[in-house]
């Protein structure tokens, strides 16, 4: 997976709700993983047409606490249906993890980002370097990139991808037990 | 150097010495999941092309978040929940009217002991810090527990706490608590465990050490534990014959922050909308006038927190317009309430017994808020939508304050009821 994202900036503030912000609440309930009905919605509780102005590989810009509240994944994988990319000052625990089960690529404890752009603004991200460029102001800032062995969870494209991979390893291992219809027919 | 509590039990699980900061992937004592996920992990793993558990003797389910079926869909969806427990094998299934919050019976009945450690599908797992063990929430990611047995988290920081002072007259751990994540602030939270210890830990009971390490989740806090003591020695052993060891951090183990921290607080407090974090003290927002309050959730619906509610509500009648909630966490906190003549005192001010288990709190499924509707109440968050809808607001208070915010018909300082 190439990590290097050129894209529009979107800026948003602080404290975008993961349910109410980033998606449509009802999706948390419902468990919704379908990123082309969530594709529809991304960014809704802040911009009901972001899904039809965002381009894949742009990037959005945003304060403390980005995707808070309670962990559910949709928000973030709204994000990864439109293959947008993220850098933030500061992100919840529980969304952090979902960026990456969900495939996203990202940066956090990005301090002062917002400063660093507007919406509209052309950006070139690095998330694997941390490099974080602004080609429309001529700017360049550096941040820690999230470690690697994270980063190899994103680029297999996610957590469905990666423990479909686990389990083939723990069944070639026999650490696992093989599905029954699989013990049956053998 | 030494070890904190949080990094002993985690060596325990992986049978070598681990440190905060390692990225590890340990076997989980217990993996508790509620009923409105299991239908979902189900499809996960069949995705997974996976139709085994790793070990169902180690899992748990709770019917809590929508106890009682209100229409055809969930009273299907509880009989899927039934059948795929028994399809896994799934050894402690508790559905409506047998335990009630998963957050808590399983220490009222004794499966859950000190210095255990835990997975959950849902953030207030942390509760089980209570007697010692440390619980640490999923979510997403529990079929990988399911199928493979663990999944990767990195061992957490520890920020230690010393509670110090006394309680003052119509303050409870709830405002104390509720202030005090907010004091320490999510940059100091955010991937740590909160480790209490100090000199009145002995003067709080099973309630109040509950509710101190359910709220530091809302400021992203990974866990919250107590360290210890002769009360929980006492109360796990007359709840389990399993034995148990209290470990302690040693003298010497790294902390990310020492607090000293008093409970003395001069004010009650509340949480306004639109985030826990929004405390302010209840003087700033008295005279809001309040349509709908709650009492119970994982936070506050302990039995002290009946007692409390009771304090207030004996012999008064709740405001014209106004419905309160109050929702026993489980069924055994039902019981004494109702041996103890509380539920009694409920019913006849005008309040609405609902089912053990998380009450409106669960997203607002049971019981919801109208459009224009403010709520006060003893739940977790206040994000809106949690009580079904964005269109109202909800203020999160101890059971004293909601209870005299519901019989004065707006929110006020419970002291003028005590």
């Amino acid at each position: 997976m190439d990590f290097v994202y050129q894209g529009k900036c979107w800026k948003f503030g602080d404290n975008l709700a993961v349910d109410a912000d980033l998606t449509k609440k009802e999706f948390a309930s419902s468990r919704e993983t379908r990123l082309e009905v969530l594709r529809e919605f991304v960014m809704c509780g802040v911009d009901p047409d972001f899904h039809k102005k965002a381009k894949p590989h742009d990037i959005v810009v945003a304060g403390r606490r980005f995707a808070q509240g309670n962990p559910h994944i949709q928000g973030l994988l709204g994000l990864k249906s439109l293959d947008l990319g993220f850098v933030c000052e500061t992100i919840p625990r529980g969304s952090y993890r979902n960026a990456i089960n969900a495939g996203v690529p990202f940066m956090t404890k990005c301090w002062g980002v917002p400063d660093q752009c507007e919406t509209g603004d052309d950006l070139r991200v690095d998330f694997a370097k941390g490099t974080f460029e602004n080609l429309t102001r001529g700017t360049r800032v550096r941040y820690e990139p999230i470690p690697n062995v994270l980063l190899e969870k994103i680029a297999i494209g996610g957590w469905e991808k990666t423990v479909a991979l686990r389990i083939a390893t723990m069944r070639a291992q026999g650490l696992m037990k093989p599905t029954k219809a699989v013990a049956a027919s053998a | 150097m030494g070890q904190t509590l949080t990094e002993k039990i985690l060596s325990r699980v992986m049978g070598k010495p681990v440190m905060a900061g390692e990225t590890i992937y340990p076997v989980p004592d217990l993996m508790t999941c509620h009923d409105w996920y299991v239908v979902n992990f189900d499809k996960a793993l069949r995705d997974l092309g996976v139709d085994e558990l790793y070990d169902p003797t180690r899992v748990l389910i709770s019917t809590d978040h929508e106890p009682v079926a209100t229409n055809p869909l969930s009273a299907d969806r509880q009989k899927k929940v039934r059948e795929i427990v028994k399809k896994y094998g799934i050894k402690h299934f508790y559905d409506i009217g047998r335990g009630g919050l998963g957050h808590i019976f399983p220490m009222e009945k004794g499966m859950v002991t000190p210095g255990m450690f835990v997975l959950a599908y849902d953030t207030h797992v942390t509760n089980y810090g209570a007697v010692g063990a440390l619980g640490i929430p999923m979510v997403f990611e529990i079929p990988e527990v399911l199928a493979c047995g663990s999944v990767w988290i990195s061992v957490p920081e520890t920020v230690r706490v010393n509670l110090t002072g006394s309680l003052k007259p119509g303050m409870t751990i709830r405002d104390v608590s509720q202030k005090m994540i907010v004091d320490m602030g999510e940059d100091l939270l955010d991937y740590s465990v909160v480790e209490y210890g100090g000199p009145s830990l002995k003067d709080i009971g099973f309630g109040g050490r509950m509710t101190l390490c359910n709220n530091p989740l809302e400021m992203g806090a990974k866990s919250a534990l107590i360290e210890s003591d002769e009360w929980t020695e006492q109360y796990v052993k007359s709840r389990s014959d399993k034995p148990f060891t209290m470990e302690k951090s040693d003298p010497d183990a790294k902390f990310k922050a020492v607090y000293d921290y008093d409970l003395g607080l001069l004010e009650p407090q509340v949480a306004a909308p639109p985030r826990p974090d929004n405390v302010v003290g209840v003087s700033s927002v008295a005279g809001t006038p309040v349509h709908h309050a709650f009492i119970g959730s994982c936070a506050n619906g302990s039995i002290e927190d009946m007692r409390e509610a009771a304090m207030v509500l004996r012999g008064r009648k709740i405001h014209d317009g106004v419905r309160l909630f109050i929702t026993p966490a489980t069924q055994e906190i039902a019981v004494m309430a109702g041996r103890e003549g509380l539920i009694t005192d409920f019913m006849e001010a005008g309040a609405v017994m609902t089912a053990p288990g998380c009450g409106p709190c669960a997203g607002g499924r049971l019981a919801p808020m109208a459009p224009g509707e403010n709520s006060i109440n003893t739940g977790t968050r206040n994000d809106p939508g949690r009580l079904g809808t964005r269109e109202g607001n909800v203020y999160l208070a101890s059971p004293l304050t909601v209870a005299a915010s519901a019989i004065a018909g707006e929110i006020i300082d419970p002291r003028k009821y005590l």
